[in-house]
C-alpha cells in the first residue's frame, strides 16, 4: 500500500481550488480514491493509497486529476498529441537485457520548486513501487536543450566511461556499480548481462546508465526548467508504457505540452516496430445492464451510471438501451472485466446508493467436526484440572523436545527463532515450563494444535493433543492416568506398547495404542532433554492425535 | 472471634483475673501461665476489647537497672566495695598496695573505701587497713537483691528491697540524667486488670473444649451431640487453589466460533502449508504481485508436495491468468509457471480454506467460515506476531449481490462488534471487485476497522467451478482479543510465561457484545 506525502499548496493549485487548513474536506471524495487521509500536518498531506493497480494516484497530480473528476467529471489528456518530432533508436543489443523504452518531450512554463519535488517524488514512486525497484521500469528526466537527437539505447561493453551524476570523475560503467552506493544497490538487475544499457544522443553525450543514474552534463532538471526529456526503461512493456503515460499527464497538468518522441526497435514489439511514445491508453469495458443491477442489487439507471463515470474520468456511452461501453482514462490499464466498470459505478455514486439487505437464504451453520473433538478434550483436560496453552506453531530448527527425525524448515525465515514447523507439540510445553520454574506447582499444561508432517513426499498437518506433568516429583503415572481419564470418558480402549525415544527416560517410554492403532507416544521425560529445556523438574509427558479420538 | 468464643490465651489470663480477683503486669507475667510479654499484651487487648476485663487501676511502679557503672561492676565480678572489703579480708592492708591493683578503678575506690569505713566494715589507720565488722553495709546485700536478679534477667522493683538497699540505690542513681551512675530508676506504668461480669459469664459459657472439625468418628458414635464447634473467622478471602483452565485467547476464539455457527456458517478446515497455487494463484492474484515474495511468505524447504489440485482445474486457473480464458477478463497477460505454482509455502491469508471449499463442491446457498492460523514473514515485535490467526469466510446464493455484502457486514457490526455506528469505505482487494471495508464505533474501544468483503471475480469462482455470485469476507479480530484481554503486546498473546498467563482473563462476552 504506498503512502504518499504531498504538498496541500501543490493540490490546490493543480486542483485550482482552495484546499483548507487540515483538508477536511477532501477526506470523502479521497476515499472514492481508495485513499484515506493519514495526517495533515501545515503544508504535508500524508495519503495511503490502497489500489495497487492505480500507480497514476500515487502523485500529487495524479490525487488533483482523480478529486477534480469527482467535481466537474471527466477531462481529456493527451489528446490532440502532435506528431513526433524526434527520433530514439533502439540497439538489437539491449533486447535480452532491458528491451523496452517509453520516451517524450515537453515544453512548458518554469518549474516551480513544488513541482521539481514532485516529479522526484513520482519518479521515486513509480520505479519504486510499480517498478519493482527498477526492475521493470526505471526513469530518467533530463534537460532538452543540450540533447541532439537522435537518441540512441544500447547495451555498451561495461568498461564505457562516462561522468555520472553527482560524482567528481568520469568512471566506467563498471565502476559505477561497484563504487557508487546507488550503484551497488541496482547492480543485481544486470546480473549475468553482456552489456550495460545507455543512453546517448547523436552528439556523443551520455544521457544516462539506465536503470542506475543519469550522467552529469544532461541528467537533472531543476527549478526554472521549462524544457524537458523523459525517458522510461524496463523489462516489462506495459510498466514502462503506463508510467510514462502517467509522467505525461502529469507535466500536461501543469501546463505542459506534450511532444512525442518515435522509438525505432531492431524488430517487432507489442506495439508494433514504430511506436510513437507515449501511447495514451484507451481501453475499453462493456457492461450490460443486467451485469449492474444483478452484481449492484439496484436497477441501472441510465443518467445515473453516465454522471458516475464521468465522475471517474470515463468517457461513456450507451450502445443500446441496456448497455453501456466506457472508455478508461488514458493514465489506467486496470480494467480487466466488466465488473471493474461496475465497481467504479458503485463507488462512484457512494455505497449510500445502496441500501443493505440480509443475506436471503437461510443456512444451517455447524462447526468442523475436528473442533467438535477438540472441545470435547478440552472440555475434559480442564475437568482433570489441566491448564491449556496456546502456543506459536514456528520454532528453531532444534528446539529441544523436536520429534525425530526433525521440523520441517523455511527456506527464508527471518529470524533463527522462527525458521522451522513445529511436528509436535512437546517443545511448546517444554518452553513454558522453561520459563514457569517460579509459578506454583503442580503444573499440568495441555495444548490442542495442529503440527506439520514431512511423510512420503507429502506435507499434512495434523491436530495433535499433548499435556505435560511437572513437580518435585512427577512419574510416569500422572500423565498415564491423565490419559486413561481421557479415554475412558471417551470410551477409547487404551493400551501401550513400550518404545523408545530419546525424548524419553528409556524403559519409561510407550506408544500409545487406541484400538489397537498406535497414535502416539507417552513417557518420562529424560533427563537430557529437561537439561537442554533448561527444566529443573522431573516431569511426564504424553502427545496423541485428536482423530484417535473422533466419534467415527 | 465472635460471640463468646475465648482464644486459648484469653482463657488463661481470665482464669487467673477470676482467682485473684485483680492483679498488676509483673505478678500476671510471674504467675497467671502466659508464656510471654507478648502473649499478655494480646490477650489483655482483646479481653479489654471485648469487655471481658477492665483496668481497675493503674500504678507506677518503679524499678532499678544498671547504669554505666553498674555494668562495669558487673563486668569486673562485684561492686568496688565488695572487691576492696574481701581484698583486706584477704590480707591485702596497704593502701599504697591497694592502689596499685588492676582490678581498681582509681576514681571510685576512694569513694567506695570511704563508704565502707561509714558503714562500720573498714577500720584505717594510717596507711593500713583491716576488716572491723565483716559483711557490714547495704554491699552484700545489694550485690544479691539487685545486681544478681538483673544479671538473671529479672526485674527488680524499687518496692522490693530492704530500706537500706533503697536509700544506696537512690544516693547512686541520677536525679537529672547527669554523669556516669550504677544505677538507673525507671518508672513504668503497670495496669491492674480485673475481671468484669461478662468476662465471668463468658468463662462459664466456654468451659468445655471446643471442637475444630467434624470428623467421622464422632459421626459415628454421636459424639457430636455433646459438641460445640468453635466459631470462625469468616472475613477472611479464599485459599488460592489449582484450577484447570481454557487459554484466554482460545476461549475468545470459541466464542466468536459460536456467533458464526449461530449465524448460519459452516467452520472449513485446512492445513498449514499450502502450494503457491490455492494460496495465491487461485485467488487470481499474479504470480508478479509483490506481497508473493520471499519478503511476505514462508517459503517451506522441502521437495515434498502440499496438494495441487486436478490437471484440469490447474489448465483452467493458468489459463485464466494468461488471457481470461472463458471469464471474460483480458488476464494479466503474462506467462503461467507451473513449477512456482507448486512450490509449497505456509499459508499466508484465511481466504485460501475459501478457494478449495470453492473448488469442492460447496452448497448453493452456503455461508462458510474459518479461524485460519496463517504467516507472514514479519518482524515480530509488540503488533506482529509470525503466527496470527484470521477469520474470514464466503457466502454463495443464486441472488448475491452487493447490497447483501453491506447486510452481511452490518450484521457483523452489529453481531460481533455490539458497534452503534459504523461506515463503508471503497477498498481494494486482488480477488475481489466491488470491494468495501468495514469501520466500526465499538462500544468501548471507539472507531476501529472491523474487516471487509468483497464479491469474488469470475476469474476466481469459474475456473474453480462456481457459477453463482459469491460475497467473500474477513474480519481482524486480534485487537479487539487483546483489548479483551487487556494485553499491550500481541506476543501476550501465546505466551509462554504460566505466571502472567494465569493472571489474565477474558469475557468474551463482554467485548464480542450484541448490539446492546
Amino acid at each position: 500500500m504506498p503512502k504518499i506525502e504531498i504538498s496541500r499548496a501543490d493540490l490546490a493549485s493543480l486542483l485550482g481550488a482552495e484546499v483548507e487548513e487540515g483538508a477536511g474536506s477532501i477526506r470523502k471524495p479521497l476515499l472514492k480514491l481508495k485513499a484515506e487521509l493519514e495526517s495533515c500536518g501545515g503544508d504535508a498531506l500524508k495519503i495511503e493509497l490502497k489500489d495497487t493497480n492505480r500507480p497514476d494516484l500515487w502523485c500529487v497530480e495524479g490525487v488533483a486529476r482523480g478529486l477534480r473528476a469527482i467535481r466537474t467529471g471527466r477531462m481529456d489528456h493527451l489528446a490532440d498529441l502532435p506528431p513526433a518530432g524526434r527520433e530514439l533508436v533502439v540497439d538489437e543489443s539491449v533486447s535480452g537485457i532491458r528491451p523496452w523504452i517509453a520516451a517524450f518531450a515537453a515544453g512548458g512554463p518554469p518549474l516551480s520548486a513544488l513541482a521539481v519535488e514532485a516529479l522526484i517524488a513520482s519518479q521515486e514512486k513509480l520505479a519504486g513501487s510499480f517498478g519493482r525497484n527498477r526492475k521493470t521500469a526505471a526513469i530518467g528526466f533530463y534537460r532538452l536543450s543540450g540533447l541532439t537527437f537522435p537518441v540512441t539505447y544500447a547495451a555498451v561493453a561495461p568498461t564505457t566511461v562516462f561522468h555520472p551524476l553527482g560524482e567528481e570523475r568520469p568512471m566506467s560503467l563498471d565502476e559505477v556499480l561497484e563504487r557508487t552506493e546507488v550503484g551497488r544497490r541496482y547492480a543485481p538487475l544486470l546480473d549475468g548481462a553482456a552489456g550495460y544499457p545507455l543512453l546517448k544522443d547523436s552528439a556523443g553525450m551520455v544521457l544516462s546508465f539506465p536503470p542506475v543514474l543519469n550522467a552529469e552534463e544532461t541528467g537533472r532538471i531543476s527549478e526554472g526548467d521549462s524544457e524537458i526529456f523523459c525517458e522510461v526503461t524496463g523489462t516489462d512493456w506495459h510498466t514502462v508504457q503506463l508510467t510514462a503515460v502517467i509522467l505525461a499527464c502529469n507535466l500536461e497538468d501543469r501546463g505542459f505540452s506534450i511532444e512525442p518522441v518515435r522509438i525505432i526497435y531492431p524488430g517487432s514489439s507489442p506495439g508494433g516496430e514504430e511506436v510513437c511514445s507515449p501511447v495514451p491508453y484507451a481501453d475499453t469495458l462493456t457492461a450490460g445492464f443486467d451485469l449492474i443491477s444483478s452484481i449492484t442489487g439496484c436497477p441501472a439507471d441510465p443518467d445515473a451510471i453516465s454522471d458516475a463515470l464521468s465522475s471517474m474520468d470515463y468517457t461513456s456511452w450507451l450502445t443500446g438501451p441496456n448497455e453501456v461501453r466506457a472508455v478508461l482514462p488514458p493514465y489506467r490499464h486496470d480494467g480487466m472485466h466488466p465488473v471493474d466498470l461496475v465497481e467504479d459505478i458503485a463507488v462512484a455514486r457512494g455505497f449510500d446508493a445502496y441500501p443493505p439487505l440480509m443475506p436471503p437464504d437461510f443456512t444451517v451453520g455447524a462447526p468442523a467436526p475436528e473442533e467438535e473433538t477438540s472441545d470435547a478434550l478440552r472440555t475434559i483436560m480442564t475437568g482433570l484440572g489441566c491448564e491449556e496453552l496456546l502456543l506459536p506453531v514456528l520454532q528453531s530448527r532444534e528446539r529441544p523436545g523436536t520429534a525425530p527425525p526433525g521440523a520441517v524448515s523455511i527456506r527464508n525465515p527471518m529470524t533463527a527463532e522462527y525458521s522451522a514447523v513445529r511436528n509436535s507439540l512437546l517443545p511448546g510445553l517444554l518452553g513454558v515450563e522453561s520459563a514457569s520454574g517460579h509459578s506454583s506447582y503442580p503444573h499440568r499444561l495441555f495444548e490442542v494444535g495442529e503440527v506439520l508432517l514431512d511423510e512420503g513426499g507429502r506435507l499434512l498437518t495434523e491436530i495433535r493433543l499433548a499435556c505435560t506433568v511437572f513437580g518435585n516429583e512427577a512419574f510416569f503415572g500422572d500423565a498415564h492416568s491423565i490419559l486413561g481419564a481421557i479415554c475412558s470418558q471417551r470410551s477409547a480402549r487404551l493400551s501401550l506398547r513400550p518404545a523408545e525415544d530419546l525424548r524419553f527416560v528409556p524403559g519409561r517410554c510407550a506408544e500409545i495404542m487406541i484400538e489397537e492403532r498406535p497414535c502416539g507416544m507417552i513417557g518420562e521425560l529424560a533427563p537430557s532433554l529437561l537439561t537442554a529445556a533448561g527444566i529443573a523438574r522431573p516431569g511426564s509427558a504424553f502427545e496423541v492425535e485428536l482423530a484417535a479420538f473422533a466419534i467415527r | 472471634m465472635q460471640g463468646s468464643e475465648l482464644h486459648p490465651l484469653e482463657r488463661t489470663l481470665l482464669s487467673f483475673l477470676r482467682d485473684v480477683g485483680e492483679a498488676g503486669e509483673s505478678l500476671i507475667l510471674e504467675r497467671s501461665g502466659l508464656p510471654d510479654e507478648g502473649s499478655y499484651r494480646r490477650a489483655s487487648q482483646w479481653l479489654l476489647s471485648r469487655g471481658f476485663a477492665r483496668e481497675s487501676s493503674r500504678t507506677v511502679e518503679s524499678f532499678v537497672e544498671l547504669g554505666p557503672l553498674g555494668e562495669e561492676a558487673l563486668a569486673a565480678g562485684g561492686m568496688p566495695e565488695l572487691l576492696l572489703e574481701s581484698a583486706v579480708a584477704a590480707g591485702a592492708v596497704d593502701i599504697a598496695e591497694l592502689q596499685a591493683d588492676a582490678r581498681f578503678d582509681p576514681p571510685r575506690w576512694g569513694s567506695a573505701l570511704g563508704a565502707l569505713i561509714r558503714a562500720g566494715a573498714l577500720r584505717r589507720e594510717g596507711s593500713a587497713l583491716s576488716t572491723a565488722a565483716p559483711g557490714a553495709g547495704p554491699f552484700r546485700a545489694c550485690w544479691e537483691t539487685v545486681y544478681e536478679p538483673l544479671r538473671s534477667g529479672s526485674r527488680v522493683p524499687l518496692g522490693s528491697l530492704t530500706e537500706a538497699v533503697r536509700d544506696l540505690v537512690l544516693s547512686r542513681s541520677p536525679r537529672r540524667g547527669r554523669g556516669r551512675a550504677e544505677f538507673v530508676v525507671v518508672e513504668k506504668t503497670s495496669h491492674v486488670l480485673a475481671i468484669t461480669p461478662e468476662g465471668l459469664e463468658a468463662l462459664d459459657a466456654s468451659d468445655g473444649e471446643a471442637a475444630g472439625a467434624v470428623t467421622p468418628a464422632m459421626l459415628a458414635d454421636g459424639s457430636w451431640r455433646k459438641a460445640r464447634f468453635r466459631r470462625y473467622d469468616l472475613d477472611m478471602p479464599p485459599s488460592k487453589i489449582h484450577c484447570g483452565r481454557l487459554h484466554p485467547y482460545r476461549s475468545f476464539l470459541d466464542a466468536v466460533r459460536r456467533k458464526f455457527v449461530a449465524m448460519g456458517f459452516k467452520e472449513m478446515r485446512g492445513s498449514l502449508a499450502e502450494t503457491e497455487f490455492w494460496n495465491n494463484d487461485s485467488l487470481f492474484m499474479p504470480q508478479f504481485h509483490p506481497a508473493r515474495d520471499i519478503h511476505d511468505v514462508y517459503f517451506l524447504d522441502t521437495d515434498s508436495r502440499a496438494g495441487l489440485p486436478d490437471q484440469s482445474t490447474l489448465d483452467r486457473v493458468a489459463s485464466t491468468h494468461e488471457d481470461g480464458w472463458e471469464t471474460g477478463s483480458r488476464g494479466w497477460e503474462y506467462r503461467f509457471d507451473r513449477a512456482q505454482a507448486a512450490r509449497a509455502i505456509l499459508r499466508s491469508q484465511g481466504t485460501v480454506l475459501s478457494a478449495r471449499t470453492l473448488a469442492s463442491g460447496p452448497a448453493v446457498p452456503g455461508k462458510y467460515f474459518a479461524i485460519a492460523r496463517c504467516f507472514r514473514y514479519d518482524q515480530v515485535d509488540a503488533t506482529h506476531l509470525p503466527d496470527f490467526f484470521q477469520i474470514e469466510g464466503i457466502v454463495l446464493g443464486e441472488s448475491i449481490n452487493l447490497r447483501h455484502l453491506l447486510g452481511l457486514l452490518e450484521l457483523f457490526a452489529v453481531r460481533i462488534a455490539g458497534a452503534t455506528e459504523y461506515e463503508f469505505c471503497p477498498a481494494y482487494f486482488p480477488f475481489t471487485e466491488p470491494s468495501v471495508e468495514l469501520v466500526v464505533k465499538h462500544p468501548d474501544l471507539g472507531w476501529m476497522e472491523l474487516g471487509g468483503a468483497g464479491l469474488f471475480r469470475p476469474e476466481v469462482t469459474l475456473p474453480l467451478g462456481v457459477e453463482v455470485p459469491v460475497i467473500a469476507w474477513g474480519l481482524g479480530l486480534d485487537r479487539m482479543a487483546m483489548l479483551a484481554m487487556g494485553l499491550g503486546d500481541i506476543r501476550d498473546l501465546m505466551t509462554s510465561d504460566l505466571s502472567r498467563l494465569r493472571r489474565t482473563t477474558v469475557l468474551p462476552d463482554r467485548i464480542l457484545a450484541e448490539g446492546r
